[in-house]
């Protein structure tokens, strides 16, 4: 009885999560997936540097460097350029929140 | 056990739903009905039983494929069908090294089994040869209709008629990789070397797939015919006034390590061709001849969206949509998202920014199928390599942020390379490898 009502339970809240995900979408997801096409979809390869699960202020970190030109001209810095702050740091959070 | 049972089911209702809704009539009475494997159809990871919203996808490129994959990844709430001609996609990417000899088509290869078993796609492979646009309907060769509350067009592109061509193969244009792609690797290994034999290639007007493209195969076949044709020339003939794009890098390459087998002619629009001598006349009435011709002609949208009444971008060539979401500008055709080369907007026709529109799209449509709006400011962004050797590569890069209507290129990220190299050369194999593991697996 308790197992039947345990996996009932499971699939409810699996319900809640996926219409949850649905209806609200993700703050920073869209803006992130900019970075799928080389970094893999979530972030989590293959391609270059995995990006999923680092934290969030790495990342911005990384990004801010980037974007002032102390790491070059390379096609990093040149991507890193086109983002405000507010749209870097919903991007490294976003990144951070995936496991 | 008895949860799969149902979602077998589920699933199998859900699928019978959408023919029969579509008055396609029974299938399996049907000779030449499309193809909806269920036995590759997944067990969906369901976790409702209400009803969702159907997307019908059209085109299994670049876009199509990253639409698709999208629309599941990021919700539950959308079946989505996937409709393409071919159940295998060669990619465009990578396919001027196939006239190199330094890939094979079949490294480009790439299939629907992942977006089946892994976001349960339904895929139909056939033909589609009418959209009702308002009505949300596609109709298939075999008169099968497909019906759904949405419809993502990503047919790519067709080609203006070149006059004189007719159904000639020996000018192929090798812009849609497959067997055109094979044709011309087979026509420039079996020329004949040395002066006076010649190839020639063509570069249509803007806009045309991939902007740096034709630059970059030009660069790669001189670098072929230098070490395979001693003496041969390559002849250019670019429809445009100017290098297209990233003409730092593709300037210095003309001129200068490729300056003794590269003739670069622009203002050279293509006025008609002759097969049978392999010649070809410019609208000033300058005539050419090549061993080889690579004619790539001008383009437009893919023929459906003229077939739907969508192409109402200025020249009639393209699909004028709604940035925020792709949505068809034409009046009443608002169901209907066109992403891709397509498409009529300020971003280029090529591949990496068609998947970013995938996105864009995939995100708008969930949110708006859920009561939502779109995403007020989306970015998207275009990244490539480009071969300047058959060792080294050059890259090119822009990212538009949403304003005022439009995808507006941020100027500090519209950027070429300063330079080629091996190194950038390798980097392009795992640029290659990311986009297409992110659009189709």
């Amino acid at each position: 009885m308790h197992r039947v009502r345990f996996l009932f339970m499971g699939l409810a809240l699996a319900a809640t999560v996926a219409s949850a995900q649905t209806t609200v979408g993700q703050p920073g997801r869209l803006l992130a997936s900019n970075c799928f096409q080389c970094h893999g979809t979530n972030g989590k390869g293959p391609g270059f540097d995995s990006l999923a699960g680092k934290s969030s202020s790495e990342i911005y970190k990384e990004l801010k460097e980037f974007q002032s030109g102390k790491e070059g001209n390379g096609i990093m810095a040149r991507h890193a350029m086109a983002y405000t702050d507010a749209q870097m740091q919903l991007i490294a959070n976003w990144f951070a929140s995936q496991k | 056990m008895e949860r799969r049972n149902f979602l077998n089911a589920a699933s199998a209702g859900l699928a019978a739903s959408l023919l029969a809704a579509c008055g396609g009539g029974d299938p399996t009475t049907s000779d030449a009905r499309p193809v909806v494997d269920r036995s590759k159809t997944p067990q969906p990871v369901t976790t409702s039983t209400t009803a969702k919203a159907r997307v019908i996808v059209i085109g299994g490129g670049m876009g199509g494929a990253t639409v698709a994959k999208y629309l599941r990844l990021w919700g539950d709430a959308i079946s989505v069908t996937l409709i393409e001609r071919m159940p295998t996609y060669t990619s465009n990417i990578m396919s001027s090294m196939v006239l190199s000899g330094q890939r094979t088509l079949g490294s480009l290869s790439y299939n629907y089994d992942t977006l089946r078993s892994k976001y349960g796609i339904s895929t139909v492979f056939g033909e589609v040869v009418a959209v009702d646009p308002v009505g949300g309907k596609v109709t298939m060769a075999d008169k099968t209709v497909l019906v759904a509350d949405r419809i993502v067009m990503a047919p790519g592109i067709s080609f203006d008629t070149v006059p004189g061509l007719g159904t000639s193969d020996k000018m192929p244009h090798a812009w849609q990789a497959g067997p055109q792609t094979t044709l011309l690797a087979n026509q420039l290994k079996a020329m004949t070397a040395g002066f006076n034999h010649n190839v020639v290639l063509t570069i249509p007007k803007t806009p045309y797939r991939c902007p740096p493209g034709p630059y970059e195969r030009a660069c790669l076949i001189a670098d072929w015919l230098r070490v395979n044709k001693p003496g041969s020339k390559l002849i250019v003939l670019d429809a445009n006034l100017d290098f297209v794009t990233e003409k730092d890098n593709f300037s210095r390459a003309f001129l200068g390590i490729h300056g003794n087998v590269i003739e670069y002619h622009t203002d050279a629009e293509i006025f008609e061709v002759n097969p049978a001598n392999m010649s070809l006349t410019t609208t000033k009435g300058i005539t050419y001849h090549g061993d080889v011709v690579n004619m790539i002609p001008r383009q437009r949208a893919g023929s459906l969206i003229a077939t739907a009444g969508l192409n109402n971008a200025p020249d009639g060539r393209f699909a004028g949509v709604n940035v925020l979401s792709y949505a068809s500008t034409v009046s009443g055709a608002d169901k209907v998202h066109i992403i891709g080369d397509s498409s009529a907007t300020t971003q280029p026709k090529a591949g990496h920014i068609a998947n970013q529109e995938a996105k864009v799209c995939a995100d708008a449509i969930s949110r708006i199928l859920s009561g939502g709006s779109p995403d007020p400011a989306p970015v998207t962004n275009s990244a490539c390599y480009s071969t300047i050797t058959m060792s080294q590569a050059s890259w090119l890069t822009a990212v538009f942020q949403y304003d005022g209507g439009v995808m507006k290129p941020v100027l500090a990220s519209s950027a070429a390379s300063p330079d080629w190299n091996q190194g950038n050369f390798d980097q392009m194999g795992t640029w290659f490898k990311a986009l297409m593991a992110d659009s189709f697996a």
